[in-house]
């Protein structure tokens, strides 16, 4: 199947480009792909979707909504725990310095054999404007903090300042909510949207803008015969990652509307760190907060990421899923307390001790379920059950980190490893098995006249480390599309040589 | 996602007792001492969402802890209980740090005025820091046994003080010191005043690191700088070179530090001159005049 795979991709490649080809100058070439045997190509992991981290997203914002940004404590934290370790130490070292420090100063304070990832951690500190490059009296390069952040920072941990905007109650609660209360409120809302995109029959209570959400995010998309939303390849995979990652994948993308809804994303990113700064089961006043955030509110009070009796209550709780946020890709702290169901035997067996249908139906995106009964089903991973996932975009990490992230608690006692290693290892093989074709793009030339010339100019693309492929006795070969403009002036100074 | 969740506790122990130099000289410095603490506590939770800590306090009378979890920010007031409960903010600062903040001068209020400190504290006795050492291990213990399966706890102790002696606790310093050896805790020592031979020995034995800082002004600074990093991170970091360890002990005796001594066969005690009856175990002992030329002489290596 894998061969089939990579020769069709090549042939409809080659009869895609073929129209900028040409033959100004005695032989034919033309941009093709090449197909060619070997190791899993980059190009073919493009497909799965990867979650941004809040780094990767601070990274895309432009330097004025960092700043901005920074204007609060609570987001120059929440920055500040995503840099790298070495960076946050940077950071805190010159947290008092008031005047710039010399680079070279910074630098001599991790040892020799670690200057690489000193220069990484500069380049991120840099790319976050968390500090700037500033002359040193002497005229030496120095790094400063930025000031906006360093008096932000320091107000978080130091105290000072105004308050934050959201504020806690005063009053006690008449009917106060406990965190195992608040879990299973947001573990069923969540859950309920997860519910929605597999279609399994728990379909009240998500609105039209959840909706388009989904579809904005291109987890869903609509049915070409019915226009209903049905769930794409990436809304596998979204449901496969733990429930922190999706919910800050779900986070970024309502991040990306927000101008629809009329909000400011400043205001919004500002809040969202604040709540999961916030401590869960206490409550907070929404007094003080503008119409624009309550709106938010409202939002992520549908998501389960906050709590509200009603919603002119006055006060709201924070859930774990919001307190999760700022933790982004990185392994989630307290996650909801979730206990594992799914059991894997080395014979391939999986058993889901569940009667969610969400959880079986997830069970089932990889595996060929064989029994179900009241509180157990039971299915069993083939090969054929595991490409059939590996078609729909489904990585074998995620297959793993699935199974690996939900295990039985017994699994987990008797590890570690939690899954049983023989059954980790085929999985990896049967998607090494779909990998087999590395994909090149490339320039053909053909028809060359003479033995000679082929020769010269296959010598030549030798040489320039530019060719990929060559067949002697059919005078073809195929050079880089990087290389193929050297080439060409190199056959072009040839010919000429030769007339 | 396969990398382990790893939390780093760390343990502060903090010397209150009044004989400190810097107490003595200007009480008020007691402000600037505990004020850098806690910021280097607040430090370690900012660096990571997992992180936890603990402070104890010690003096010539008690140790006890003046932060711990059951101190931790509380969403709720229990019945009957106030005081854990966040305070209303009133500033920008992070609602967590704040409370220890509150927590732990609150704490250490109670601790200095408690009338068991404030009895002992005219006589003329040493801090308790390896009792506080001791209860600090005792709780990395329980937090260890509490973590949820599959999670790593990184622990470290760090001990602030500004007193001169330890000699006194000599064994049971040494039993705290072979015991983090083995419990992977490392431990820490930040002197205020003194050069500290036996903790010294301490850092060394666990890998830790001892610092007598030069002023106390800058004392924030050193502690972010030298004892912040977690142990991993400190491999890559260039901080102050280890001084070289005396490793000589203490006789039990007079307290004097010896190179050459007695030593008892049954219960490894140390005295600078012969004694009869070991005062430790109560071995009794042939005068060695019989044998004068073999009397029990031993280097101290290896004694503990």
């Amino acid at each position: 199947m894998g061969g089939l795979h990579g020769v069709s991709t090549r042939r409809a490649a080659v009869t895609l480009a073929a129209g900028s080809g040409g033959r100004a100058f005695g032989i034919k070439c033309k941009c093709i792909v090449m197909a060619d045997a070997g190791k899993a190509s980059k190009q073919n992991q493009s497909k799965t979707f990867q979650c941004k981290n809040l780094h990767d997203y601070l990274k895309t914002l432009p330097a004025s909504t960092l700043d901005r940004l920074y204007n609060h404590p609570t987001t120059c934290l929440a920055v500040y725990r995503e840099l790298p370790e070495i960076g946050r130490h940077y950071v805190i070292r010159i947290l008092f310095v008031e005047q710039p420090v010399p680079q070279a100063v910074v630098a001599s304070w991790l040892s020799q054999e670690n200057s690489k990832e000193h220069n990484e951690v500069t380049k991120v500190l840099k790319e976050l404007q968390v500090w700037q490059e500033a002359p040193i009296p002497g005229g030496l390069p120095g790094w400063i903090l930025n000031p906006i952040f360093k008096k932000n920072c320091r107000m978080a941990l130091l105290g000072g300042g105004r308050a934050n905007c959201i504020q806690s109650q005063l009053d006690a609660d008449s009917k106060p909510r406990d965190i195992p209360f608040l879990d299973q409120y947001a573990t069923e809302r969540w859950e309920c949207v997860l519910h929605y995109m597999v279609g399994s029959q728990q379909q009240e209570g998500i609105s039209a803008d959840a909706v388009r959400l989904l579809l904005h995010a291109r987890l869903m998309k609509r049915d070409e015969e019915d226009g209903s939303p049905v769930i794409t390849r990436e809304g596998f995979q979204f449901l496969l990652m733990d429930t922190a990652q999706q919910v800050w994948h779900f986070i970024l993308q309502y991040l990306d509307t927000v101008q629809e809804h009329n909000l400011d994303l400043v205001e919004c990113l500002t809040f969202l760190f604040q709540l999961s700064f916030s401590t869960l089961g206490k409550d907070y006043s929404t007094q003080g907060m503008s119409e624009a955030m309550l709106k938010f509110l409202q939002h992520l009070r549908e998501f389960g990421l906050v709590y509200q009796r009603k919603r002119k209550g006055g006060r709201f709780y924070p859930t774990r899923l919001a307190l999760n946020i700022a933790a982004g890709q990185t392994s989630a702290p307290g996650d909801i307390e979730r206990v594992g169901y799914i059991v894997v035997e080395t014979n391939y067996r999986v058993y889901a001790y569940t009667d969610s249908n969400l959880q079986v139906a997830l069970v089932a995106l990889f595996c060929e379920m064989m029994y179900r009964f009241p509180n157990l089903a039971v299915g069993i991973l083939t090969r054929d059950s595991v490409r059939q996932a590996l078609r729909s975009g489904i990585t074998a990490e995620q297959m793993i980190n699935f199974l690996r992230l939900h295990a039985h608690p017994r699994m987990v006692a008797n590890g570690p490893p939690v899954l049983p290693p023989t059954v980790v290892d085929q999985i990896k093989l049967w998607e090494n098995e779909r990998d087999r074709f590395n994909f090149s793009e490339g320039v053909l030339y053909s028809q060359f006249l003479s033995q000679q010339d082929f020769q010269v100019l296959r010598d030549h693309a030798q040489d320039q480390g530019v060719l990929i492929w060559q067949n002697e006795r059919q005078r073809t070969m195929v050079v880089t599309k990087g290389g193929h403009d050297d080439v060409k002036r190199f056959w072009k100074r040839y010919n000429r040589g030769n007339d | 996602m396969a990398e382990e969740v790893e939390t780093s506790l760390m343990v502060i122990v903090v010397d209150l007792h009044t004989r400190q130099r810097y107490l003595r000289q200007q009480p008020s410095q007691l402000v600037h001492v505990l004020d850098s603490i806690m910021t280097l506590a607040n430090m370690h939770l900012m660096l990571k969402t997992k992180n936890k800590v603990a402070i104890v306090a010690c003096n010539a009378a008690r140790s006890d802890f003046i932060y711990c979890d059951s101190d931790a920010i509380q969403p709720q007031p229990i019945q009957g209980q106030s005081g854990n409960t966040v305070q209303k903010q009133s500033d920008g600062q992070y609602e967590v740090f704040a409370h220890l903040e509150t927590m732990v001068k609150q704490n250490t209020r109670k601790f200095t005025l408690d009338e068991k400190s404030t009895f002992f504290d005219d006589r003329d006795g040493e801090s308790l820091i390896a009792g506080a050492l001791t209860l600090a291990m005792c709780y990395i213990n329980r937090i260890n046994r509490e973590k949820p399966t599959g999670e790593k706890l990184n622990s470290r102790l760090l001990i602030v003080t500004g007193c001169a002696g330890g000699a006194s606790q000599h064994m049971a310093y040494m039993n705290v010191f072979f015991t983090a050896q083995k419990q992977n805790i490392v431990l820490d020592v930040c002197s205020l005043d003194y050069e500290l031979g036996l903790l010294q020995q301490g850092c060394d034995i666990t890998g830790g690191l001892f610092l007598k800082i030069p002023q106390l002004q800058g004392l924030l600074q050193y502690l972010l700088w030298v004892f912040l990093p977690e142990p991993p991170i400190r491999k890559k970091l260039v901080l102050p070179p280890p001084a070289r360890v005396d490793y000589r002990a203490a006789c039990f005796c007079h307290r004097n530090l010896i190179d050459i001594g007695f030593v008892c066969s049954i219960c490894l005690s140390i005295f600078c001159k012969f004694s009869p009856i070991c005062t430790t175990c109560n071995t009794v002992f042939k005068p060695p005049t019989s044998l004068v030329p073999k009397k029990k002489k031993k280097p101290n290596k290896g004694v503990c």
